[in-house]
């Protein structure tokens, strides 16, 4: 290859043409930096400090103090574990029913586009909404779940769903994969739309049983919706509190805490500003893996 | 012509001063729990009355009230002007939130027609006046006449009565085998500091500051806990009753006594007409307790009109106005001659609110109290309902709070 065949490098372009594109870039950048990442280190620093908030004037610097704190408080530990009986409990739930869902309107019926419709509506609703729909039908006195239960027979005596510590966090838990499944059950959806007709066909003639047409088929066709969908839905349901923190404000006692419901009461009801940014950090740490999987599963999904 | 642009010049000033007049506006902050309240008539009253002062009244919602409060102080966007609470005041002061007006309460006709020592209650620990009171009450106990008649049951007047009576109403009526009235209705969420105060905090020698892990105190908190664990008398929803549930519960003839205050009577008569009635709580370990509910306006330090914000707020505790205003909150007016032609209130109500008042108390004017009343307490009583520990180490946490 001679020189003249070789392509334009970088350095004979025309200074304009080099920075243009990141004058054109800078102001979402500049953006993304001011409301993404600013309150990031924000937070970072302010977990540094004893920051009350109504002792504004008592700004000051303790280092890792909030953190040594954080990891020797019974509280966080108590949270930590129902957050990862939360997430581990949460998301299986609403993958499986959504991919039940999923399996079952990608079939022909008739009113097919209604159920569709349906199958979204818990997924539309505020999440306030959602909980306090929930707290009324768990209610001990009035409530429909203890009604229905008794009049079957499967309890002898209503049940306080919420106000029970044995009962309480599963009982949040059943609310949220209520709320969620329809996500997992769109998207999901909408790989198995993908899937090309043929391959069941040829599947078909080949004499395939419907499982391994689901083995062989259909699990490696929505393989990588779900993979991204659990991801992203991880994120999610680890950072969601606003139902725990409407059905039960993360009691009785302890038995509804989970670390981000913990860091808001911290900071938000307590006003620890400090203490409350030092347990979203470690939070967020904990969570940096599978912020780090989406990430490089987004990457090669652009590349 | 230099006549004329003067008297151009002056006209156009005396505008723009009248301008600058008019644009005073007022931004209050308040909590009624009823949507439809009077806050509009009121404020057409004041700004017809004060025509340079425009009143922009917001009503925040009660259960993140404070939180909202807090963080409007600090973000720098705080009301002119705020419906505040006594455990608050110590907080406030600390922000440098509050701006004194006992110079102004001095001066302001209405003093003099304010129910006496209120404003001696209010004043803040470093002797400043930043409050001035717009409504009060005084908490007692409800009970069922009916179902006290019922089973041939007297009104409690001690622990140990109150205990027997509530075993005695805990019971199936209606022949299913399941409980379906039980005797007292408890707040064991947020607020129900009171129901557990009135039980633990008229003991010899304990206050929320002293002796509240002497076997007096931890005798309170284990009353408490037996009455839920041992004998079964408050419903089992109990850990996560709030001030709906508990008024609920009540009206609907699922409890036969709860602890509550005059705001809500007159919805008490509604749902059970006769069937209700009013007295002092009991007496525990040789004493009461019961909490004084205040509630008071204030002048925001960041305030921009200082004077149209006391004009505002010194309007609301003058005679009518007040009454007006406590007409939506079903509280009691602290001006004196609307307490006299007040009738909006059974008279049992009214009566057993004044029965309470000489053994009333409000809560320690210490920044403490705000982590005692929004987090500390429920989640300790909480976890005592429920077992998971024990009324000394719920007493003990306590204690370490208001020791620090």
């Amino acid at each position: 290859m001679t020189q003249a065949d070789a392509p334009d490098t970088p350095h004979r372009r025309p200074l304009s043409r080099i920075v243009l594109p990141y004058a054109m870039l800078s102001p979402a950048v500049l953006v993304t930096l001011a409301i993404v990442f600013f309150p990031m280190v924000q937070t970072v620093w302010m977990s540094l400090h004893d920051y009350v908030l109504f002792r504004p004037n008592d700004f000051n610097f303790v280092g890792l103090k909030n953190f040594r704190a954080a990891l020797n408080d019974e509280v966080f530990w108590i949270s930590l574990r129902h957050t990862i009986i939360w997430m581990a409990a949460t998301i299986p739930a609403q993958l499986l029913l959504g991919l039940v869902t999923a399996l079952l309107l990608n079939q022909q019926f008739p009113w097919r586009p209604v159920a569709r419709a349906l199958v979204i509506i818990p997924w539309a609703l505020p999440s306030v909404v959602i909980a306090l729909m929930w707290v009324w039908i768990y209610d001990s006195n009035y409530g429909i779940a203890n009604e229905l239960l008794l009049r079957v027979g499967l309890i002898q005596r209503a049940i306080p769903w919420l106000a029970n510590p044995d009962t309480a966090l599963a009982a949040i838990i059943l609310t949220l994969t209520w709320q969620g499944f329809p996500f997992f059950a769109v998207m999901i959806l909408a790989g198995l739309q993908s899937i090309p007709g043929s391959y069941y066909e040829a599947a078909s003639i080949d004499g395939a049983s419907a499982w391994r047409q689901f083995w062989h088929i259909t699990l490696p066709g929505i393989s990588g919706v779900i993979v991204t969908a659990v991801l992203l839905r991880t994120i999610w349901v680890a950072n969601s509190f606003d139902v725990i923190f409407v059905m039960t404000g993360g009691g009785p006692g302890y038995a509804t805490h989970t670390l981000p419901l913990y860091a808001f009461i911290k900071a938000r009801t307590n006003l620890d500003f400090g203490y409350g940014s030092a347990i979203a950090t470690l939070f967020t740490l904990m969570l940096m893996v599978i912020v780090l999987l989406y990430l490089r599963r987004t990457a090669k999904a652009v590349q | 012509m230099t006549f004329k642009k003067t008297l151009g010049f002056a006209s156009v000033l005396a505008l723009t001063a009248g301008l600058a007049h008019a644009d005073s506006t007022v931004r209050f902050w308040y909590h009624f729990d009823n949507a439809d309240n009077p806050m509009d008539e009121l404020v057409a009253a004041f700004e017809e009355a004060n025509p340079g002062i425009k009143i922009e009244a917001e009503n925040i919602p009660w259960n993140s009230y404070y939180d909202q409060l807090y963080t409007a102080i600090i973000g720098g966007s705080a009301p002119d002007a705020a419906m505040v609470k006594m455990f608050a005041q110590p907080r406030l002061v600390e922000m440098g939130a509050l701006e004194p007006i006992g110079e102004r309460i001095d001066a302001w006709e209405g003093k003099d027609g304010l129910q006496d020592n209120l404003l001696e209650l209010t004043r803040a620990a470093d002797g400043q006046a930043y409050y001035l009171p717009v409504q009060y009450v005084v908490l007692y106990l409800y009970y069922r006449p009916d179902m006290f008649e019922e089973l041939g049951l007297s009104v409690p007047q001690t622990c140990d009565e109150f205990r027997d009576v509530a075993r005695a109403l805990t019971r199936d009526t209606n022949g299913d085998g399941q409980i379906n009235v039980y005797g007292f209705g408890f707040r064991g969420a947020g607020g129900g500091h009171d129901h557990w105060g009135s039980f633990t905090l008229g003991r010899e020698g304990v206050s929320l500051t002293e002796g509240l892990t002497s076997e007096a105190g931890i005798a309170g908190t284990q009353f408490v806990a037996d009455l839920f664990r041992e004998d079964g008398v408050f419903p089992p929803s109990t850990p996560n009753d709030g001030f709906q549930e508990i008024i609920g519960t009540f009206k609907a003839g699922r409890t036969a006594m709860t602890i509550h205050h005059i705001g809500s009577a007159n919805g008490m008569v509604e749902a059970l007409g006769d069937n209700v009635s009013a007295t002092v709580v009991p007496e525990c370990g040789g004493g009461r307790w019961t909490a004084f509910g205040d509630e008071s306006t204030a002048i925001l330090s960041s305030a921009e009109d200082k004077d149209a914000a006391w004009k505002w707020i010194s309007f609301l505790s003058s005679e009518g106005n007040n009454a007006l205003f406590n007409e939506a909150t079903g509280q009691l007016p602290v001006v004196k001659a609307d307490t006299e032609s007040w009738s909006l209130h059974p008279q049992r109500f009214v009566q057993a609110t004044v029965d309470s008042l000489p053994f009333a108390e409000l809560l320690p004017n210490v920044p403490e109290t705000s982590d005692f009343v929004n987090t500390v307490w429920a989640t300790a009583m909480q976890r005592v309902l429920i077992g998971d520990i024990t009324a000394e180490q719920m007493n003990t946490q306590i204690s370490d709070l208001f020791a620090n």
